[in-house]
């Protein structure tokens, strides 16, 4: 759909509920939505706001851990036996047909050199890519049937953030805190933390807010001494001349403004929260608070898992905070420096694996001793998985039509294996779930109804999942 | 209703194939936007007040529906406040202190028409008002998706649209021109192709045909999928003249029958034919010369390129071509500056899609075949398609649209000018005429309106002048609390609302104030330095080259390259859209990273500096008169007593350095206020 009906809303309403922060809300939809729950709230617009199903709500908060590029299902978390017997052969006609980026034609099978164990007391089988993931499997639900409708990076990962393989509509983020607001005044609701080493292919407009008011969009933690645009005094400014100049501000908009006009009540609002801001946001960054032994087991220091290790420390420090959605990326740059294996699947997967795997196993522990993986849920994941046929001699091309992602945390059933592809690994036949019925559980987990979560314009929902999904039943 | 497609009596061959023509209920036929256009008396009144009132057929309907829910209009706003209003309303800028003491001062009764017919004829009203169709159409400078590639000519598309606004060109034929410019002068396409430069008239319809081409394009590495990509190109080029044209959610019928409008998918699919032969088309704007200089550069590199695709192809199993696609890429980077070109569409009849029905509007899954036709229930029933070889298919469309028959090409675009007026439109959902969309808050007003348009022969600014020369526009926005509870939200617009500025005019607004603002008009869209950490995060950082001439950073917004896959941080925390749907309202959100980006953002301590600087140098020593200036520069008005001592209490200071500082603060914070930020 190249058009989209952008919501007209009655927009003083809107400006009196949206207090600005990070975090603003916008009650109006709610009301519109809910008017019975949005009751209980209106005394106080900067609450977060309860879910719409309360009965489902398990998790408060998203971790959304993007492998971008296109990790390999089999060889992480789907062994294929039967691959590594037909290897350097013809797919077998009965497997049926697939389309691929690149990989045209006289393709041969190719095994995984990966040798897989089982793990915990679910007994489930991953590969020696990831040894500490491997470790905290109890924990994880393997969901190895998802597959999608895209082969091309661009278009897979809007639809993988948007439900869209076209750009413009708002990401899992921004539904989220759209949602259920934040519960963090300081800090951003909605958080990505891209790959120091570049950028994707679907660019800003994949995690964007799309057609959602500005407030939900989300802020990048870039890589570098200053992660967030405009956190820092401008130089040659000081922190008393800027609490100076804010009190000359609110006096001359007093000045000029009639007592009670919540509109601009709302705009002085957004500057006191500017301020906290200002103030809070960066004690964040600041790890050195953190043990030494949780800095080890987050890889902090040791040098290929430094970088996703403090990042993802961060994470956790976000989430206790209050942070709703939270999306660190592995993965940037040229497609080698992503999961995106063409050339050689052995060197590709082997360095992504080691610069991620500590740090996700440490992530879950972390929130788990702090107990906070009941109500934080952890997505694993990228926006397709990898070609059982090779590209090359040893690389792997693109491949949406079954592919592994995880959840763990946030109400979801750990030590099980949901779904299954087919001997070699080419197409999901049991239980298959569409990247839209991962959305749907994302937002049960979140107690969120994908037929009420919608934009609303005069009933005309905007669903996230633009078709409706299904929630993926064995887990939650 | 449209004699073009009704006199048709053609139909395909290969009837077997043909998808059925819809058949719509009595009901759906009843829908009040598919309806003929009402002629609604103008109301009259015998209260003096309601006389004096409704001086103009635009007061008379607006108070008419007001009384109906028993309120009454707000009073006259002052002048002061009057000719700031509708000096943003027009340009998109500030009035000088000049312009508004010599409004103030003008006691002829002429003074506002004046005032009116000044902007109306200013060179800045069209870069303001043609911000507001290049929303709804979605224009961008780049391709979005994966390369994001640049598209260096698109810009003539968006002067186009300022001139035209600019020179009042008739709605009709803006309409025609852009649906239809490359056949309606299509001799140009021919003889260019040999050398010669177009001739302007006939430049300008190809320029306009650029609207065919406006949308994201998806190119990707490996294999291309041809039909996909003409699959969605053929969509983009459909839907925004459903959305930006008719008003209507038609991309809806894409994938199924419209589950609330009487769009049948078959309708879709036949509206697509329309479109079927048109193919992006770049047409060379240089000598014969510099074409050859510019090929003997280019030809090496090209046939290199080739020579790496083929490579590509050959490697069947996909071996080496993330090696060879960097290869490919670097290539591409090599290749000399584009010529300039018009950024058109051309038909190709021998390359003509074949339109079919497709389930879930997917490309592979092909149904029964159709040729064109504008959506049935438009027309008498079981009116056949025209043939798939109609020579100008496109005219034929533009035809119907601009019909001052149709239902909906004046109605929806009288309801943007309204909107963009009054924060609102008469129609809540400006690209929403159908079921789910709101109904009009004033149908008799907006019919009027429509047929005044029509009747003007499309006169845009005829249209702003009736509704600028109305009482109902000259109220005050402050409301009295019984209007606000009644209408918290102005749909009876018994008050003029209060409206923030949108992205475009805050920055405009903070160059033109600090007296920083380079008003040179058109060409190449300008890139601007940005924080690195962004320019990083673009997939080919290359392709942001900020301008050399540093004069270039201060020019109006809607001259900023508008790049899909970068929203410069600023236009993005103010609801600026993001250019990949068309957006025919823009969002208001209020919150913090505004403040951030307005007290500690590069954009606003430069030109904060720049305005302390202007008001030492204009109003002298005396910070009494500087902040006179200050106040009279960004909020159009005096300052009142209140601000005037908190800011000299500001301003007050020791040593010249504080002073000067003080001063860069105290222009900052004039900035951020809402007597700055708003327009009442």
């Amino acid at each position: 759909m190249a058009e989209h009906v952008r919501i007209t809303r009655n927009r003083r309403e809107f400006l009196t509920h949206a207090f600005g922060g990070f975090g603003a809300l916008a009650f109006a939809d709610l009301l519109m939505r809910n008017e019975a729950r949005a009751a209980t709230l209106s005394g106080n617009p900067l609450a977060p706001r309860p879910p719409e199903m309360p009965d489902k709500a398990k998790a408060k908060a998203v971790v959304f851990l993007f492998m971008a590029g296109g990790p390999s299902h089999l060889d992480t978390f789907d062994p294929k036996p039967l691959l590594t017997k037909l290897n350097g052969q013809k797919r077998p006609a009965e497997f049926g047909e697939a389309k691929y980026q690149f990989v045209t034609g006289n393709a041969k099978l190719l095994a995984s050199k990966r040798t897989f164990k089982k793990y915990g007391k679910s007994g489930i089988e991953v590969s020696d890519l990831l040894p500490h993931t491997a470790s905290m499997i109890d924990d994880i639900a393997v969901i190895r049937s998802v597959h999608g409708d895209m082969v091309v990076h661009s278009a897979a990962q809007y639809q993988l953030f948007t439900g869209r393989i076209i750009p413009g509509f708002p990401s899992m983020g921004a539904w989220t805190l759209y949602g259920l607001g934040s519960e963090s005044e300081s800090l951003p609701g909605y958080v990505v933390m891209p790959d120091p080493h570049g950028a994707l292919e679907a660019g800003q407009p994949m995690y964007s807010n799309g057609f959602l008011p500005a407030i939900y969009q989300p802020t990048m933690f870039r890589p570098g001494a200053k992660p967030v645009l405009n956190l820092d005094l401008p130089q040659g400014t000081t922190r008393d001349q800027r609490i100076k100049t804010l009190d000359l501000i609110k006096q001359l908009d007093r000045a000029d403004m009639n007592p009670g006009d919540a509109e601009l009540e709302a705009r002085l609002n957004a500057y006191d929260l500017a301020f906290r801001m200002q103030t809070e946001a960066p004690e964040i960054f600041n790890l050195s608070t953190e043990s030494q032994q949780t800095l080890e087991m987050y890889g902090i220091g040791k040098p290929q898992t430094d970088d996703f290790g403090r990042r993802l420390l961060l994470t956790r420090r976000l989430i206790e905070k209050g942070v709703r959605f939270v999306c660190p990326v592995s993965g940037g740059g040229p497609g080698n420096m992503q999961w995106d294996a063409h050339d050689d699947i052995e060197e590709n997967h082997i360095r992504m694996a080691s610069q991620t795997d500590q740090p996700i196993a440490a992530l879950l522990k972390d929130l788990k001793q702090r107990g906070l993986l009941d109500s934080t849920l952890v997505v694993w994941g990228g926006e397709f998985g990898r070609s059982p046929e090779s590209q090359g001699s040893k690389g792997r091309d693109h491949h949406n039509l079954g592919f592994t992602m995880w959840m763990a945390g946030g109400g979801v059933k750990g030590g099980q294996v949901i779904g299954a592809t087919d001997a070699i690994g080419l197409k999901a036949i049991e239980s298959p779930y569409h990247i839209r019925d991962v959305h749907t559980t994302i937002l049960n987990q979140l107690g969120l109804n994908q037929d009420v979560l919608s934009y609303l314009h005069q009933g005309r929902k905007e669903r996230l999942t633009e078709i409706r999904g299904e929630v993926i039943k064995q887990i939650v | 209703m449209s004699l073009v497609i009704a006199s048709a009596t053609f139909l395909l061959a290969a009837a077997s194939s043909i998808a059925p023509l819809g058949k719509y209920t009595a009901a759906e036929h009843r829908e009040w936007s598919f309806q003929p256009r009402l002629h609604p008396a103008v109301p009259s009144f015998s209260d003096p007040a309601d006389k004096a009132f409704a001086k103009t057929a635009v007061d008379a309907f607006v108070l008419a529906r007001m009384k109906k829910e028993g309120l009454a209009p707000a009073p006259e706003a002052d002048r002061a406040t009057l000719i700031r209003r509708v000096t943003f309303d027009l340009t998109g800028l500030p009035p000088t202190p000049k312009e508004v003491d010599a409004f103030v001062k003008d006691r002829s009764a002429k003074a506002w028409e004046k005032v009116v017919d000044r902007l109306l004829a200013s060179e800045h009203y069209g870069e303001h008002w043609g911000q507001h169709w290049l929303d709804v159409v979605r224009y961008s400078d780049t391709d979005g998706y994966e390369y994001d590639t640049h598209r260096p000519d698109a810009w003539r598309y968006r002067d186009y649209v300022i001139r035209a606004f600019n020179n009042d060109k008739p709605y009709d034929l803006f309409i025609q021109q852009q649906v239809a410019g490359d056949e309606i002068a299509p001799k140009q396409c021919a003889q260019a192709a040999h050398g010669p430069l177009c001739a302007s008239e006939e430049d300008e319809m190809l320029i306009a045909a650029g609207f065919n081409r406006l949308g994201p394009v998806r190119k990707n590495a490996g294999n291309q999928q041809v039909a996909s990509s003409r699959n969605e190109q053929l969509t983009e080029m459909t839907n925004i003249v459903g959305a930006a044209i008719l008003g209507v959610t038609l991309g809806c019928s894409r994938c199924h029958d419209h589950k609330f409008d009487p769009f049948r998918q078959s309708d879709y699919y036949r509206m697509q034919g329309f479109f079927a032969a048109a193919q992006p088309y770049d047409l060379i704007q240089a000598s014969a010369e510099e074409q050859k200089a510019w090929q003997e550069k280019a030809a090496p590199i090209q046939k290199e390129m080739m020579a790496v695709r083929k490579e590509i192809a050959a490697h069947k199993d996909g071996s080496g071509v993330t090696e060879l696609q960097k290869k490919l890429d670097d290539l591409e980077d090599e290749m000399p500056p584009a010529l300039p070109s018009i950024f058109t569409v051309r038909d190709d009849f021998s390359n003509r899609t074949e339109i079919h029905v497709l389930a879930r509007g997917d490309y592979q899954n092909k149904g029964d075949r159709v040729a064109m036709r504008v959506p049935g229930i438009f027309l008498p029933p079981d009116t056949p398609e025209l043939p798939e070889n109609t020579p100008k298919p496109r005219v034929e469309l533009a035809k119907w649209l601009t019909s001052p028959d149709n239902p909906l090409t004046a109605r929806v675009m009288v309801n943007r000018i309204w909107q963009y007026h009054f924060g609102r439109g008469i129609v809540g959902t400006p690209n929403d005429f159908g079921r789910m969309g709101e109904a009009p808050t004033n149908p008799e007003l907006l019919d009027y309106l429509a047929n005044e348009f029509v009747a003007s022969g499309w006169s845009v600014k005829h249209m702003q002048k009736l509704i600028l020369m109305s009482n109902t526009y000259r109220q005050s926005s402050h409301a009295a609390k019984a209007a606000l509870d009644k209408d918290p939200d102005g749909r009876y617009v018994e008050r003029f609302p209060r409206q923030r500025l949108e992205a475009e005019e805050i920055r405009d607004a903070m160059l033109a104030v600090a007296g920083d603002l380079n008003w040179k008009a058109g060409g190449a869209p300008v890139m601007v330095p940005i924080d690195k950490s962004l320019v990083d995060a673009l997939y080919k950082p290359s392709q942001w080259q900020p301008s050399k001439d540093t004069a270039e950073y201060d020019r109006r917004s809607v001259y900023l390259i508008a790049k899909r896959n970068l929203e410069l941080p600023f236009m993005q925390v103010f609801d600026a859209p993001d250019m990949q749907v068309s957006c025919p309202r823009r969002e208001v959100s209020t919150h913090a990273p505004q403040a951030l980006e307005m007290l500690n953002g590069d954009l606003a301590n430069q030109q904060a500096a720049i305005f302390a600087a202007r008001l030492r140098k204009e109003a002298g020593r005396s910070h009494r008169r500087q902040i006179e200036l200050a106040y009279k520069l960004a909020a159009g008005r005096a300052p009142k007593p209140a601000e005037m001592q908190a800011a000299l209490k500001f301003l007050a200071a020791k040593t010249p350095d504080e002073e000067s500082r003080a001063r860069e603060q105290f222009a900052l914070a004039m900035f951020n206020l809402n007597a700055f930020l708003y327009v009442n």
